[in-house]
C-alpha cells in the first residue's frame, strides 16, 4: 500500500484533534469556570499524576482537591472571587513534575500549587518553588527531615504515626519482639530507623530487619524466616503491590493475626480491597484518618465524595489531607487579603486551623508541618478499620525527632533563619528552616 | 536451623513452579517461532485480569484456567495475524513490535479496569495447608502450583514430542525452508504455536493471581524472571526451562534465607552472568547445524 503525503496529513490531523478533544473533555467544567469568572478568579495549581504508575493514588488526591474547591466556590469563593483550578498532569514522571511546576508558577502565575505525592516528586519540584518563591502544599505522609520555606506539609511525619504506635504495640498488645520488613528504598529505611530508636526507648527488641527489592512479590522465604525467628509482631513498611502479595502469602502459610499481627503505617483501605478483607483481618494500621472515623465532618465528607465520584469510591488518609489543605489555602488567602507568596508564607498559612474529617487540624506556627490526630485501626471483615486507639489530643509535628536528631529543629520564626532567607536565592543558600539548637 | 532449611527447600519448589509456569509460554514462542515476545508479561497480566472477571462472575481458579487459556490464546492469535506474521524474519522489529503491543495492552487494561489493584481469591478447597516439618504448614495452594507446573510441562512435552503437530513444529524449528518444501504449512505452525504460547501465559496469570497482586503493571517482573530462566536454561529447550527455573528458584530462596532478599537476588544475577560466560547458550543450549 502506498501512503500519500495528503493521506498522512489527514489522518494525523484527525488523530491530533481527537487527542485534544479527549484531553480537554474531562476538564470542560474548568473551562466553564474560566468563562464565567474571567479575570475575577484566584488561580490555584493542581499537580497530581492522572496517568502513569502512581495515578492510582494521585488521581484520588486530585479528586479530593477539586471537591474542596467546588465547595469553597459554592459558598462564595474567597474575597468574593472564585478559585480557578489549573490542572496539570505530570504523568508519574519525576522530571515532568518540575517542568509542570515551572509552567504553573511562571506562565499561569498561580497563587499556590496543591500537589505531588512521592518524596521523589516533591524533591524535584522544591528547587523550582524556592527559586521562584512559589507556595506548595504537600499532602503525603513522608519521612520528614526536611523543611522548606516554600512548602507546607499537611501529611503525617513519622512522630505522628509511630511515637504512640510502637509503645502501644509493646504495652497494649504485649508484643516486644519486632520483625521489621520493608521495601528497599528511603522511606522504609528512615521509618525503621525511628522504629528501632523507639524500641530501644520502650524496651522492645528488633529480631531482624529486612528489605525486599521494589517489585518483588515473592515472600515465602521471609515468612519462613519470620516463623523461625521467634518474633511476635511484624512491622511492615512494604509498599504498593507488595502489600497485597505479602498479606495474602502470610495467611497462605497459615499465620493469623492472633499468632503474629502485622503492624504498619502504610496499608490503607484501598490495599485491603485489593487483597480481600479475609487476608487483612485483625492486622493493624496507624494513620491520622480512616474512612470509618466517627466524626460528623467525616460522615459528611465521605457522603459528598461518594456523591461526586460514585458510591464505590473509597476515601483514604492522604486524600483527606489533600482535601483540608485546600481549605487551609483558601482561609489563608482570606486572612491576609492578598495572593502575595510572602504574605501567605509568613502570615497566612502558619497557624491556620480547620475542622477536618479527622478532627481539628492546624499548621504549626513555626515549622510548616501540621498538627494531626493519631489513630490505630484494626482491619475488620468489611475491609474497613475499627479504630481501637485514638490520641487524646492532636500531635505536634516534629520534622526532626529529638531522639534521633537531638541537635536539630525547624523554626521559621527564628532570627537566624529569617536572616538566611533574606539573602537572594542560590542553589547553595537553600530555603530550609532547619537550625542547630 | 536444619528444619528451616528443609522448609525453605520445600517452599523453593513452589518458587520453581511459579518460574516454570511463567516462563513456559515464552520458551515455546521463542524456541519455535523465534520471536522475542516482549509482551509476555502483559499477556500474563491479561490472564490475571481474566481470572479476576471469572471470580466476579462466581467462578474460581479452576474455572479461570481454561477461560484464561482461551482468551489470551485468542488474543495471541490476533497479535500474530495482525502484526507478527508480517515481520517474522526481522527479529529486531518483532522485539519492538511486541514491546509496543505490551504497552498497548497495559494502557487498554487500565482504560477498561482503572488503575486500582484487583482482587482475586484462592479457591476455598485450596485454603490452609498440611504440616511437613518445622513450624509452618505447607500451603495447599503452593502444592497446587507445583502440580500445575508438572502438568503443564507434561502437556507441552506431549504436544511437542508425541503429537503429529509437534513433529511439524520440530521440523520447522530445525529447517524452515526444507519443511516448507515438504509440504508443511510453516505459517500455520508459527501461528498455532504463538497462540498456544500466549494461552500458556494466560494460564500463568490465572494461577498466580490468587497469591500475588493484580495490577496493570504486574507483568514486568514476571517477564524479567522468565527471560532469566530462558537465558540460563538454554533457549528452545524444555529441559532448559525446568533446569533454569530450578536453579534460579532454589538458589534464590536458599540464598535469601541465608543472607537477605536483596543480596539473594544479587548473587543469583551474578551466578547467571558467570554461567552465561562459561556456556553462552545456556545449560541445555541447542547447538544446531546451519
Amino acid at each position: 500500500m502506498r501512503v500519500s503525503r495528503r493521506r498522512v496529513l489527514q489522518s494525523t490531523g484527525g488523530g491530533l484533534a481527537g487527542i485534544l478533544a479527549s484531553g480537554v473533555a474531562p476538564y470542560s467544567f474548568v473551562r466553564n469556570i474560566v468563562q464565567a469568572a474571567e479575570s475575577d478568579t484566584i488561580k490555584v495549581g493542581i499537580l497530581h499524576s492522572l496517568s502513569g504508575t502512581i495515578a492510582i493514588i494521585e488521581s484520588s488526591l486530585h479528586n479530593a482537591e477539586l471537591l474542596a474547591i467546588e465547595e469553597i466556590n459554592a459558598k462564595g469563593g474567597v474575597m468574593g472571587k472564585k478559585i480557578q483550578p489549573v490542572v496539570e498532569d505530570p504523568q508519574s514522571l519525576v522530571q515532568v513534575f518540575a517542568e509542570k511546576a515551572k509552567k504553573l508558577l511562571l506562565e499561569d502565575k498561580v497563587v499556590a500549587v496543591l500537589g505531588c505525592y512521592t518524596s521523589a516528586s516533591r524533591q524535584s519540584v522544591l528547587p523550582v518553588f524556592e527559586e521562584n518563591n512559589g507556595v506548595l502544599l504537600y499532602p503525603t505522609l513522608y519521612e520528614a527531615q526536611e523543611c522548606s520555606k516554600n512548602c507546607f506539609y499537611t501529611g503525617a511525619v513519622p512522630n505522628q504515626q509511630l511515637d504512640d504506635f510502637v509503645p502501644w504495640i509493646i504495652n497494649t498488645l504485649g508484643r516486644k519482639k519486632f520483625y521489621l520488613i520493608g521495601a528497599n528504598y528511603i522511606y522504609p529505611k528512615e521509618t525503621n530507623r525511628e522504629v528501632k530508636a523507639l524500641l530501644q526507648k520502650h524496651g522492645g527488641t528488633t529480631v531482624a530487619e529486612e528489605y525486599s527489592p521494589l517489585g518483588s512479590t515473592e515472600f515465602s522465604t521471609n515468612i519462613n524466616k519470620i516463623a523461625s525467628s521467634g518474633a511476635d509482631i511484624v512491622f511492615s513498611d512494604l509498599v504498593g503491590d507488595q502489600i497485597v502479595a505479602f498479606y495474602k502469602q502470610f495467611k497462605e502459610f497459615g499465620i493469623t493475626a492472633k499468632d503474629i499481627p502485622i503492624c504498619t503505617p502504610i496499608t490503607t483501605e484501598q490495599e485491603i480491597a485489593a487483597m480481600g478483607p479475609e487476608n487483612a483481618l485483625g492486622h493493624y494500621t496507624s494513620f491520622n484518618y480512616f474512612q470509618s472515623v466517627d466524626t460528623p465532618q467525616n460522615h459528611s465528607f465521605v457522603e459528598r465524595y461518594k456523591a461526586k465520584y460514585g458510591k464505590d469510591a473509597v476515601t483514604n488518609a492522604v486524600m483527606e489531607a489533600a482535601y483540608f489543605q485546600t481549605y487551609f489555602l483558601a482561609q489563608a488567602i482570606a486572612k491576609v487579603k492578598s495572593t502575595d507568596a510572602d504574605a501567605l508564607i509568613y502570615e497566612g498559612l502558619p497557624g491556620q486551623e480547620f475542622l477536618a474529617p479527622q478532627g481539628k487540624v492546624k499548621i504549626d506556627e513555626k515549622n510548616h508541618h501540621t498538627w494531626l490526630w493519631s489513630r490505630i485501626g484494626k482491619a475488620n471483615e468489611q475491609g474497613q478499620f475499627d479504630v481501637v486507639w485514638k490520641s487524646e489530643d492532636w500531635i505536634r509535628p516534629q520534622p526532626w525527632v529529638p531522639y534521633l536528631y537531638p541537635g536539630k529543629t525547624c523554626d521559621f520564626t527564628d532570627k537566624r533563619v529569617l536572616d538566611r532567607l533574606k539573602k537572594p536565592w542560590s542553589a547553595e543558600k537553600n530555603r530550609s528552616g532547619t537550625i542547630d539548637l | 536451623m536444619l528444619q528451616s532449611i528443609i522448609t525453605q527447600f520445600l517452599s523453593g519448589f513452589s518458587v520453581v513452579a511459579i518460574l516454570v509456569i511463567a516462563a513456559l509460554g515464552l520458551a515455546i514462542i521463542f524456541g519455535v517461532a523465534g520471536v522475542i515476545n516482549m509482551a509476555h508479561g502483559e499477556l500474563i497480566m491479561v490472564g490475571a485480569y481474566t481470572a479476576a472477571i471469572v471470580g466476579k462472575l462466581g467462578g474460581n481458579t479452576f474455572a479461570a484456567i481454561p477461560v484464561a487459556f482461551v482468551v489470551v490464546g485468542l488474543l495471541g492469535l490476533v497479535i500474530e495475524r495482525g502484526i507478527i506474521r508480517w515481520i517474522y524474519d526481522r527479529p529486531l522489529e518483532t522485539l519492538l513490535a511486541t514491546w509496543g503491543v505490551g504497552i498497548i495492552l497495559q494502557v487498554l487494561v487500565k482504560l477498561i479496569f482503572g488503575p486500582e489493584l484487583y482482587y482475586v481469591g484462592a479457591p476455598k478447597i485450596l485454603e490452609g495447608g498440611f504440616r511437613v516439618i518445622g513450624r509452618l504448614p505447607f500451603p495447599w495452594y503452593r502444592l497446587f502450583l507445583i502440580v500445575t507446573a508438572i502438568l503443564l510441562l507434561l502437556l507441552v512435552f506431549y504436544v511437542i514430542f508425541k503429537s503429529d503437530f509437534g513433529l511439524k513444529v520440530r521440523a520447522v524449528r530445525r529447517n524452515r525452508a526444507i519443511s516448507g518444501c515438504l509440504g508443511i504449512d510453516t505459517a500455520r505452525v508459527d501461528m498455532t504455536i504463538f497462540a498456544f504460547g500466549c494461552g500458556l501465559a494466560g494460564i500463568a496469570g490465572a494461577v498466580l493471581a490468587p497469591i500475588k497482586s493484580v495490577s496493570t503493571t504486574m507483568g514486568f517482573p514476571y517477564a524479567v524472571d522468565s527471560y532469566m530462566v530462558l537465558v540460563l536454561g538454554g533457549v528452545g529447550s524444555l529441559w532448559g526451562v525446568l533446569a533454569g527455573g530450578a536453579l534460579i528458584g532454589e538458589s534464590e530462596t536458599i540464598l535469601s534465607f541465608i543472607f537477605n532478599n536483596v543480596i539473594g537476588r544479587l548473587l543469583v544475577f551474578l551466578f547467571i552472568v558467570v554461567i552465561i560466560r562459561v556456556v553462552p547458550r545456556g545449560i541445555f543450549g541447542f547447538y544446531e547445524r546451519r
